[in-house]
């Protein structure tokens, strides 16, 4: 069956098996393979992209469920040639390891920053365990989501100063 | 201590970037024309014979292009040492676990090629099997391999001193039965492997540790010459110990290319990676030990087994590894060991970063029951035994740098323990937990690294080397050396590794060798390139080539600065020349080769030492048994650490991997079924889970390290269950000797306490 | 994991889930938030030859207030009910329950219909298909005996950690079908049996979920590994209103078992943990012992019932 929804912005269609899920079309169809497999079950989080700015396990979603509704990837995180402020604040503070999660955590991390500009560490440590990492201890992934917390409203601010002169 | 540009400094990693774009390729990512799904038929059974396996009705299927079983093979069989070779990767004789992989299809999709392992007839005849490993090694068990008598596997005794007479007279002996169920690896990426037979080549990518090991095995197992099973590098999602051998999904793949003349690739569920690659020991440790009056411990005697799963695997190493990183830790004068590994018809036990801990929790608790019957501090008592700088090791290791006494210190202090041991309320506990550990480890001709680097027209480097990432920023890390050797920022450098069709063998990321001995290499083969420069500088420039460095990438005189030439300027000349800049460098880790790991384990183990301590707090809910640890602190001598962030990182992980683990991770078992395979039942530890981490990295220099640096990796990942175990024990006042420690175990010892 | 064939199908109202319904002979599951459903069928648990998807059926997805009710529509994610001021403020036993449901991200999408409506879970059940066989299927797969007894009765427990919340609040479910409508406690939702966990007609589906108005006192206590993603090795309900107590208890069993407590003493509660404690039957199907989970209902049911009676006084 075709399914039509906007991917990262842009509007696709593709045809699809009925019992398809959104993860198998983004890695194997649309060939956006930044989202994982780590289950299969929705244990793990590797495999999570924004769906209408929420969080969501692909491998849980079946792709005609999106049918009209907006996906975001991991490969649609940077502003144009610009990272986001929480890739840089990953990379800065070595909250990658051996990656497999880090799409996943990097959502799940926007979709927070998006409605909690502020959020407390215990906040970050309760949102995050959506996602299993192996590597990190989950620390420095926590250290970075604030720092990159800080750095939004940092260019929030820049930007409302601005507006107003 | 020399100043560096680069080296001690916490940078950036060079693959982050591709992993936080999603740009970073894992196996299960890559696609090839023409590629082909395989899927692989695993025995249902744990232990039966197999009678006749019927391929014919599968191969008929429309969209089929191949089905293989080990009949297919060469009858080749692999192990790590010439005597425990005994996995023909696809049995042709009996299965011997559940999940053991039987035959493999490989198809145009994978509901097709489901469809075919459906149609795949296997007759079995079931055999008696045996899952528990004391019943294993009894009279009358049911034999695993023809070969291994009572199933003992391997054997490893050690006799150093005269433990009787030690015994006799000590002033205080102690004997306890430690117990731990295996863990998972639970690696994040599920096993894949993408396989491409073309030309009479085979082009190979799966998450490995050690490409060159794996391409040397894959070249024996397919009976391909070395030179054309070509393991190519590609981003790895963890090891953790578990991805260092070749695996019955490589042989499958590969054969299935073969015969398909295409592409194939396999890609694992979370469920097949749990149970048919590798798990971790389950164990049971028995330990005497026997002190003096000031607590110095005068013998130790050590029975341990270890269920070892269907097959060898890493076993003859996995068998002797937790004493001798213990050994390496404390001062043992008089010594008997004896471990056992022993086959089961379970998954097949490998290595794991945090392997032992029934032995090493074990011994360090008992080490603070006998502080605490001789009213020693048990820091105290780990400083009166910690080895130290000069020393040698009970089966003859000399250590030639040692911060072990300093991490003692330094966790002690953060941790506030003198201030808190004493005065823990009711349920709360603190331990510590010490280890040391190997860095550049025994593997014979494949213990050393090499690399190769050439300096480009423009000024930009290429380094060539074996070196491994499994996610640990090992790549980054060989870039920083370079970038420090060379003067030249770490963007100016491109690293091509883990590729065996052009880089030269490597001990691989599993055997604690990739910043002491592949580090090593890299830096010398720059500092070949280096001196080559200086030497085409210093006629350019006309001052002494011992008077110029790199920096920035310009050669400069050190005396005199103003004197300075761009390196790409060096570089060209030497193109005109007919000798372009290039260096090539080795590093062989100073091991006793005449060791051997059952027949003779006494010599010089490993190149040097990395030493840690932990410090764990715990808080113990009295009515429900349920272990909070709130506190953590990890302090770690790597000697002079080459990326610090890299090193925190690896602390932080390991106090998750095995500090937090201690009171959820295990497997568990029905019989010869893993009843928790995937990732909501097995127990890895979420953020929120997580205590507050204190990481301290103990700085100090290693004559042998590049840059003084040793490895990173472990220590902490080896007695962070230790401290947690430690802490519980003093929460507790009694040692507890059935791990993980879940709220049932705990509560009760808390009943049994209470009864007394 | 890749699903095994089947028909997606969209309903846009109750009318057409049940021309649906019929068309595919009642070989249907009905699809919500997924996060049951998709595991249950990429391990082969059920096969329906379609899944009717009920989130666009508007009815499903409101929460309004009658006289006597909050009445909250099946569709209605746990995450949106989380944050919703009436549960925050009236319902603390259910406020409690819906945070220490999973993780957020599936809070997200998982619903508060589909969370009552979770099947019953075992550790010789929640397998894949080749684990399952390898085993031989048990009672729940149509086999001859419970594979983590050996007896024949199954002992799947049902783990929402809603359900006994909302027990303990008096909730009541509206459900319709074709043959019409009915509304029951929820406590009657439960058969009790661990095969067939639900006492739904054919087509029936779970409409609202109605908690009587008016503010509570209560908690949710939850036994588990893990501070998240985890489901319940026991979970504990109790919600007090008007003098009266009312203890939930689930996860050690096929169905949430209900306890009045209306002697609100310490003897009283020591009594209904008591009960509560006796009637679990718990066996060795989940991560912790048999033995551990049945004391640990007692000991999560008084430390509850205790804290929020302190709590009352004040």
């Amino acid at each position: 069956m075709k399914v039509n929804f906007k991917v990262n912005g842009e509007e696709v269609s593709v045809e699809v098996k009925e019992y398809e899920t959104l993860l198998e079309t983004l890695r194997e169809r649309l060939e956006l393979t930044g989202a994982k497999e780590g289950c299969g079950l929705g244990a793990c989080g590797a495999c999570t992209v924004l769906l209408d700015g929420r969080p969501a396990r692909s491998c849980l979603v079946l792709t005609p469920e999106v049918e009209g509704r907006e996906v975001e990837t991991i490969e649609g995180l940077k502003e144009g040639e610009e990272l986001h402020p929480l890739q840089e604040a990953f990379i800065e503070r070595g909250a990658v390891q051996c990656g497999f999660c880090t799409s996943g955590m990097l959502l799940t991390a926007k979709a927070l920053l998006d409605s909690n500009p502020n959020p407390s560490r215990e906040k970050i440590k309760e949102v995050i365990s959506s996602n299993l990492c192996r590597c990190t201890g989950y620390d420095k992934i926590v250290e970075a989501i604030a720092e990159a917390a800080r750095r939004l409203r940092k260019g929030q601010d820049v930007g409302m100063e601005k507006e107003s002169h | 201590m020399q100043e560096y540009k680069s080296i001690g400094r916490s940078l950036p990693r060079t693959d982050a970037l591709a992993k936080v774009t999603g740009e970073a390729l894992y196996t299960a990512d890559l696609k090839l024309p023409r590629m082909l799904c395989a899927k692989v038929l695993r025995s249902p059974y744990p232990h039966a014979k197999i009678l006749h396996i019927d391929t014919s009705r599968a191969l008929k299927l429309p969209g089929v292009k191949a089905v293989v079983t080990g009949f297919d093979g060469e009858g080749v069989k692999w192990g790590v040492f010439k005597s425990t070779q005994d996995h023909g990767m696809l049995p042709t004789d009996k299965v011997r676990y559940i999940g053991e992989d039987v035959a493999a299809v490989a198809a145009v999709d994978e509901e097709t090629a489901m469809e075919a392992l459906e149609l795949i007839r296997v007759e079995y005849e079931p055999l008696p099997a045996v899952f528990d490993p004391e019943e294993a090694m009894s009279e009358g068990a049911p034999l695993i391999h023809n070969q291994y008598p009572n199933n003992i596997n391997i054997h490893v005794h050690i006799e150093v001193g005269d433990v009787e007479k030690a015994l006799k007279g000590a002033y205080l002996v102690r004997e306890d039965t430690f117990r731990a169920a295996g863990e998972a690896y639970a690696m994040m990426e599920p096993y894949a492997v993408l396989a491409h037979y073309h030309n009479g080549y085979l082009d190979m990518w799966m998450p490995n540790a050690g490409p060159h090991v794996r391409a040397k095995a894959l070249s024996n197992l397919l009976k391909i010459p070395l030179n054309r099973v070509r393991v190519r590098r590609v981003h790895i999602g963890g090891a953790f110990g578990g991805r260092s051998e070749v695996q019955p999904a490589d042989f499958a793949t590969a054969l299935l290319s073969i015969k398909a003349e295409r592409p194939v690739k396999l890609v694992l569920s979370r469920e097949e990676n749990a149970i048919a690659t590798r798990q971790v020991h389950d164990m049971i440790a028995t330990i005497k030990t026997a002190a003096d009056r000031d607590g110095k411990i005068v013998a130790k005697v050590f029975k341990v087994i270890y269920d070892g799963g269907a097959y060898s695997s890493t076993g003859p190493i996995a068998t002797s590894i937790p004493y001798y990183v213990y050994e390496e830790t404390y001062r043992f004068p008089n010594v008997r060991y004896d471990g056992y590994r022993v086959f089961t018809n379970k998954g097949i036990r490998g290595m794991y970063g945090c392997h032992g801990r029934a032995f090493l929790a074990g011994n360090e608790q008992q080490l603070d029951m006998i502080a605490e019957e001789l009213g020693i501090d048990p820091v105290e008592i780990r400083l009166r035994n910690g080895i130290g700088q000069g020393e040698e090791t009970a089966t003859r290791s000399k250590i030639i740098s040692c911060g072990l006494q300093e991490t003692i210190k330094e966790a002690a202090q953060r941790s506030k323990w003198h201030s808190k041991r004493k005065g823990m309320p009711r349920g709360r506990g603190i331990g510590m937990g010490c280890v040391a550990i190997m860095c550049g480890f025994p593997m014979g001709f494949r213990s050393g690294s090499s690399c190769y680097v050439k300096i480009n027209d423009d000024g930009q480097v290429t380094i060539v080397t074996g070196v491994v990432d499994n996610g640990q920023g090992n790549e980054s890390m060989m870039v920083q050396i370079a970038s420090e050797v060379l003067g030249v920022p770490m963007e100016d450098i491109n690293l091509v590794n883990a590729d065996t069709e052009v880089t030269n063998l490597d001990p691989g990321a599993y055997s604690q060798a990739a910043a002491f001995v592949s580090g090593n290499a890299v830096k010398r083969a720059c500092e070949e390139a280096k001196s080559k420069i200086l030497s085409l500088a210093s006629d350019k420039l006309g001052v002494a080539a011992e008077d110029l460095d790199l920096k920035d990438r310009m050669v400069i005189s050190k005396s005199d600065p103003q004197k300075q030439i761009p390196l790409r300027w060096v570089v060209r000349e030497a193109f005109f020349m007919g000798s372009p800049i290039v260096g090539t460098g080795a590093y062989m880790p100073k091991i006793d080769f005449q060791r051997e790991w059952v027949k003779n384990p006494y010599g010089q183990m490993a190149g040097t030492f990395s030493f840690g301590t932990s410090v764990a707090e715990v808080e113990i809910d009295q009515e429900t048994g349920q272990v909070r640890i709130p506190h953590f602190v990890a302090a770690h001598d790597c000697g002079n650490p080459i990326n610090p962030m890299a090193v925190e990182g690896q602390l932080e992980g390991s106090i998750q991997q095995a500090g937090v683990a201690t009171v959820m991770e295990e497997n568990r078992w029905d019989g010869g079924l893993l009843l928790n395979p995937d990732l909501l039942e097995y127990k890895v530890p979420l953020a929120c889970d997580m205590p507050e981490i204190e990481t301290v990295i103990v700085r100090s220099y290693d004559p042998e390290g590049p840059f003084g640096a040793k490895e990173g990796g472990l220590t902490i990942r080896m007695n962070a269950h230790s401290a947690v175990a430690c802490a519980v024990c003093n929460a507790l006042g009694v040692p507890v000797k059935e791990l993980p420690l879940t709220p049932d175990r705990v509560l009760k010892v808390i009943e049994e306490v209470k009864g007394k | 994991m890749i699903l095994p064939p089947l028909q997606y199908r969209r309903a846009r109202d109750l009318k057409e889930v049940w021309e649906l319904y019929e068309l595919y002979d009642g070989e249907v599951s009905f699809l919500a938030g997924g996060t049951d459903l998709l595991p249950r069928l990429k391990l082969r648990l059920e096969r329906p030859k379609a899944v009717i998807d009920l989130k666009e059926i508007g009815e499903l997805q409101e929460v309004s207030e009658d006289e006597k009710f909050l009445r909250i529509g099946s569709l209605i994610n746990l995450f949106d009910l989380r944050g919703d001021e009436r549960v925050r403020s009236l319902f603390p036993a259910l406020l409690q329950s819906l945070e220490a449901t999973s993780c957020e991200t599936l809070q997200m999408r998982g619903t508060i219909g589909g969370n009552l409506l979770q099947d019953t879970r075992c550790l010789f059940y929640n397998q894949s298909e080749f684990w399952r066989r390898a085993k031989g299927f048990c009672l729940k797969m149509g086999g001859q005996i419970c594979n983590a007894t050996g007896g024949k009765e199954c002992f799947s427990n049902y783990c929402s950690d809603n359900a006994p919340a909302l027990v303990s609040l008096s909730a009541e479910v509206r459900l319709l079908s074709p043959q019409g409508e009915r509304q029951i406690p929820l406590e009657k939702l439960y058969t009790g049996e661990g095969e067939r966990p639900f006492a739904l007609l054919p087509g029936e589906v779970l409409a609202e979920v109605l908690i009587p108005k008016g503010e509570s006192k209560g908690g949710y206590e939850k036994l588990r590994m893990r501070g998240a993603i985890d489901y319940p090795l026991v979970g504990v309900a109790f919600s007090l209103r008007d003098g009266r107590g009312k203890l939930s208890v689930a996860g050690v069993g096929p169905k949430p078992l209900l306890y009045e407590v209306d002697e609100l003493t310490e003897g009283g509660i020591e009594e209904a943990a008591e009960r509560a404690s006796h009637d679990a039957r718990p066996v060795g199907n989940a991560s912790l012992a048999p033995s551990y989970r049945r004391r640990m209902v007692k000991i999560l049911a008084k430390r509850l019932m205790g804290g929020i009676l302190k709590e009352a006084e004040r």
